[in-house]
């Protein structure tokens, strides 16, 4: 009996969770006077609502974007917060403590901070309405550094060592012993880094101006709140349906590396 | 020294190692150069601007204005400012405790051994994943005073219409529970690692002492999931002070500033009247504001704790 | 500083490799002799098809001068669009749809070319533009940057059956007679104790540039053509504004207007009677409304004792030349091409907006198109009695003020008119100490 109460409480809260999602889905193929019915099936499967969405924004342009953008930095900040977090756990140098409390120290200078200055650099450099202007500020990851640096730390000194001593470059080190022991570090420091790029939007708003260079969710957006959908209602969820697709399909693959990745992420902050 | 170490002939190592030594110096700088050279030039420069912006006016396309503390007076009478911090406080009052109680409650009855724990746990977490944007979108549906699910809902169950984001009274508390909906997920994650640190034994004690189930709760499990609780408060404080998206897309600030939230006007006043000056000078003190209170909250709660 | 950033930038570039992905789509060279010219218009359909169309012409007349059309890059506004440009040097050759309000940013920034040394350019002007629309746009520096190139008044747009069905014989044309077709109109039809049909809607959000729908036209209205400013002034009288907030107050009070969102189009719908809009709403309208849905266009109504000519505000867009064009001669050709009269007669007939041409309604040019199309003979004639914006600096957040207090006042109603009028010129006046 307990139980059964039980399963009832979490079967309500999983309704609360999902449907929303469902109904989403669902809603963007109802024809436009039925979305704020009650029903949950289109009384017919209509497409409408997603072609005035690829007739009025280049979403598939911005989906591109999108990737380019999440791929490069997840590909840069992997690579380069490896490096360092290599130097600050496995090699002896001057100026290596300094060097861990400068960057525990950028983690705690909340973002908006940087955010005007930032932008007005990305300016300067004549990066707006550049993927560029996207990519090259992210291109490192304080977060990053500290999961990884964790999980270096625990690798025996020996084994590198013995590298060394077969005449292995450090580079080599890195990428032959260090990365394939490391895994569950480096997939969590890169779902969270995709993740989180992939979701952002108030930087591209920032920097971004034409559609062309826009992301995904940037353009979701601007669809949304701006009049390109003509204060359609089915539009505006067909395109947040896609936005949100690729990510909830991601997640379903991965949901394990998904939750103990974010829940770390949470518990190193 | 391991095994492999020491099949290699003596010679050999002799001639390594002090050139391993020199080069381990060489290559830790080497490999630290790209991420300080990038931290220097996106952080510390931007930092040290942010300073120097706050005693100029900018629109970006004319040149800076050097225009002394106005940007500074000009804060301490911005009205709508405060305003925008009280609302981000407000916010935070509703979503915090709110966020809380929901994670632990659903955490509570995750720690339980019950099939299909791994399922719910996923979909829980669901909307955590997804895109702010997409959640906002959702709910401007869901919430819509006229045509909105919850409402066409709640008027097919007989009850009164709720003017979710149109009424300056339910605006804020409406984008609080659409956050929480969104974050709690992850919230419950973590309390559920919470629980599951704590050791069997300790309830094995309680339960021969007699204690009933709300005493073996209260002096054993809370207290025991404090250090969490602290990682909990002080997460979503600094996920709440930085809410924009939800208001941005929902509400525009409206109704009559109620959702008026702090980056969104700093976000306003830089990108909308374009200055640059003035924002950044915004931005420095709530940076300041949130220092503080992120500082409180930790001292507060490691006395707590240690 | 300048220098400083070039080498950050190529030993950024050069170290990561990420050069290629640039957004900066080089200028045509003229290695074939040709001028090669970029032109930005509006995003608006009915725009861009004019736009293509009026590019093709002159590159079939123009061998020599090649006009690329695009049109303004999406953003929220075309105004942060625009700066983006100036301050990334990116700006087209030739722009229309420029907002006047940002032209003396562009001056300040140095980024237009004044117009005015052109040798023919007051004689084109004195032949197309009418009475002192030309000394309007006239900069500080006696200089002018922008072609006055189209105008459309904001004016009442009814549903004809509506009105007919509740027995409301004329467009009301004062505040009371607005009221009473109000009272008439504004009901709950499906009973549920939930009002559902409205006599207007306006959007709610508190966005500045909503407020020159409702309150700066109305404003403008009530006061016989006076605006916010004089000489750049803050000039705002308080009665006038105080009537203005009191008429909306009254509208949202009596539950005339929806204090709500409303999803999709509510004139469309048929669940509003009016609307405050401009000329282009027609060619809109035309293409998205069913067939059956009458429509019609009168000025705005007026307070009870105004007496004199309907004013209004008008929503101008002008045209401007960028600085950074290599053909400042070729661009000129071809803006005046944008203002010829045949191009001026497109614009109405594609668009329907409203050239910045004297003497419409009596030219035999014209005369077809506005016997065939009645509707646009309102917005013609209004157009000589309309005002546009001020050329203050921080306009937007002046207006973001009044929008604070338009909605506390009028939407709300939590505050009286006078306490809402002096609130926003105390903001106003803050904004301007900060600017002194």
């Amino acid at each position: 009996m307990k139980k059964f109460l039980l399963y009832i409480v979490l079967i309500l809260g999983a309704v609360a969770f999902a449907y929303p999602f469902v109904w989403m889905m669902l809603a963007s193929f109802k024809p436009e006077l039925e979305i704020g019915g009650l029903t949950l099936l289109p009384s017919s499967w209509t497409l409408d609502s997603y072609r005035l969405v690829f007739e009025s924004i280049p979403i598939v342009r911005a989906f591109l974007n999108s990737l380019i953008v999440v791929v490069a930095v997840t590909g840069s900040v992997l690579l380069f917060s490896s490096m360092i977090a290599y130097a600050l756990s496995k090699l002896n140098w001057r100026g290596r403590e300094t060097v861990f409390n400068t960057i525990l120290f950028t983690m705690m200078v909340p973002g908006m901070v940087m955010l005007i200055p930032l932008y007005t650099l990305v300016v300067r450099f004549g990066w707006t309405d550049s993927l560029v202007g996207l990519i090259v500020p992210f291109l490192m990851n304080a977060t990053a550094v500290l999961i990884l640096r964790q999980s270096f730390l625990t690798i025996p000194g020996d084994i590198l060592e013995a590298a060394r001593i077969d005449g292995c470059g450090e580079l080599r080190i890195l990428f032959t012993i260090i990365w394939p022991l490391s895994i569950p570090a480096i997939v969590t420091a890169g779902i969270i880094v995709f993740i989180g790029n992939w979701n952002e939007v108030l930087w591209p708003i920032m920097v971004i101006r034409k559609e062309e260079w826009m992301t995904m969710p940037q353009m979701v957006a601007l669809f949304s709140v701006g009049g390109g959908s003509f204060g359609k209602l089915g539009p505006q969820l067909a395109a947040a349906f896609m936005l949100g697709l690729p990510i909830i399909a991601l997640f379903l693959f991965f949901q394990r590396y998904f939750i103990s990745s974010m829940a770390s992420s949470g518990l190193k902050g | 020294m391991s095994t492999i170490a020491g099949n290699l002939a003596p010679g050999h190592r002799k001639n390594r190692i002090p050139r391993r030594r020199t080069a381990g110096r060489r290559i830790g700088y080497l490999f630290s150069a790209p991420y300080l050279i990038h931290l220097a030039i996106f952080f510390g420069y931007p930092l040290i601007f942010a300073f120097v912006l706050v005693f100029h006016r900018w629109d970006i396309v004319t040149p800076m204005e050097f225009i002394g503390l106005k940007n500074v007076i000009r804060l301490f009478q911005d009205d709508l400012f405060f305003r925008a911090i009280l609302n981000t406080g407000l916010f935070l009052a509703i979503h915090i405790p709110l966020q809380i109680l929901v994670a632990l409650f659903f955490a509570e009855l995750l720690n339980t051994k019950l099939k299909g724990r791994n399922f719910f746990r996923s979909i829980y977490f669901l909307p955590v994943v997804v895109s702010g944007v997409v959640v906002a979108i959702l709910f401007q549906q869901l919430f819509a005073f006229e045509t909105g699910y919850v409402n066409s809902l709640i008027s097919a169950i007989g009850g009164k219409r709720i003017p979710w984001l149109v009424s300056p009274k339910w605006a804020m508390p409406s984008i609080a529970l659409m956050a929480t909906w969104k974050n709690v997920g992850f919230y419950i994650i973590l309390f559920l690692t919470g629980l599951q640190n704590i050791p069997e034994s300790m309830y094995e004690v309680a339960h021969l002492e007699g204690a009933s189930t709300w005493q073996r709760w209260r002096y054993v499990t809370l207290p025991l999931l404090n250090p969490m609780m602290v990682t909990v408060v002080v997460l979503s404080t600094i996920g709440g002070f930085s809410l924009f998206i939800e208001p941005y897309v929902l509400t525009g600030g409206g109704p009559m500033h109620s959702t008026l939230s702090a980056l969104l006007y700093i976000y306003n006043q830089a990108f909308y009247f374009n200055h640059m000056g003035y924002a950044a000078a915004l931005g420095l003190f709530f940076a300041l504001i949130i220092f503080v209170v992120v500082f409180v909250q930790r001292r507060f709660v490691e006395e707590d704790v240690y | 500083m300048k220098t400083e950033f070039k080498l950050l930038r190529v030993l950024l570039l050069s170290a990561l490799f990420l050069g290629g992905c640039g957004a900066h789509d080089a200028p045509g060279l003229e290695e074939d002799g040709i001028a090669h010219l970029t032109y930005w218009s509006s995003q608006n359909p009915g725009e861009r098809r004019l736009a293509v169309e009026l590019v093709d012409a002159w590159n079939r007349a123009n061998p020599d001068v090649q006009v690329t059309v695009q049109p303004l890059p999406a953003g929220q506004s075309s105004e942060e669009v625009l700066l983006a440009a100036v301050v990334a040097g990116t700006t087209p050759d030739v722009c229309s749809n420029i907002w006047p309000g940002i032209v003396s940013d562009f001056v300040r920034a140095a980024g237009v070319i004044a117009l005015d040394s052109f040798p023919d350019f007051d004689s084109i002007m004195a032949a197309r533009v009418p009475g002192d629309f030309i000394e309007r746009v006239r900069a500080g520096d006696g200089h002018i940057y922008q072609i006055p190139w189209k105008s459309n008044p904001i004016m009442m747009q009814y549903n004809v059956r509506m009105f007919r069905e509740y027995g409301i014989e004329s467009p009301p044309r004062t505040y009371s007679e607005y009221l009473v077709a109000a009272e008439k109109i504004s009901r709950d039809l499906d009973g549920d104790g939930q009002v559902d049909q409205w006599i207007g809607y306006r959007d709610i959000q508190p966005i500045w540039h909503q407020r020159f729908f409702d309150y700066y036209a109305f404003y403008i209205a009530a006061s016989g053509g006076r605006t916010l400013f004089q000489k750049n002034e803050l000039r705002i009288d308080r009665e006038v504004s105080n009537t203005v907030f009191g008429f909306f107050q009254e509208l949202y009070t009596n539950g005339y207007f929806p204090r709500s969102k409303l999803q999709s189009n509510p004139f469309i719908q048929e669940t509003v009677a009016t609307d405050f809009v401009g000329p282009w709403n027609i060619a809109w309208l035309e293409e998205n409304a069913p067939a059956e849905l009458e429509f019609a266009y009168a000025p705005l109504p007026l307070p009870d004792d105004y007496r004199g000519e309907s004013f209004t505000y008008g929503d101008y867009k002008n045209i401007t030349i960028f600085s950074n064009t290599r053909y400042p001669e070729a661009a000129w050709r071809f803006a005046k091409h944008l203002i010829s009269k045949e191009a001026d007669l497109r614009l109405i007939e594609i668009a329907t907006q409203l050239p910045i041409r004297a003497g419409l309604l009596e030219d035999p040019f014209f005369e077809a198109y506005f016997a065939e199309n009645p509707r646009m003979v309102p917005f013609a004639r209004q157009m000589m009695f309309t005002r546009g914006i001020e050329d203050v600096r921080s306009f937007p957040e002046m207006l973001d003020a009044i929008a604070a207090q338009y909605e506390a006042a009028a939407v709300y109603g939590v505050r009286s008119p006078e306490e809402a009028t002096a609130r926003a010129i105390e903001r106003i006046k803050e904004l301007q100490a900060w600017y002194e």
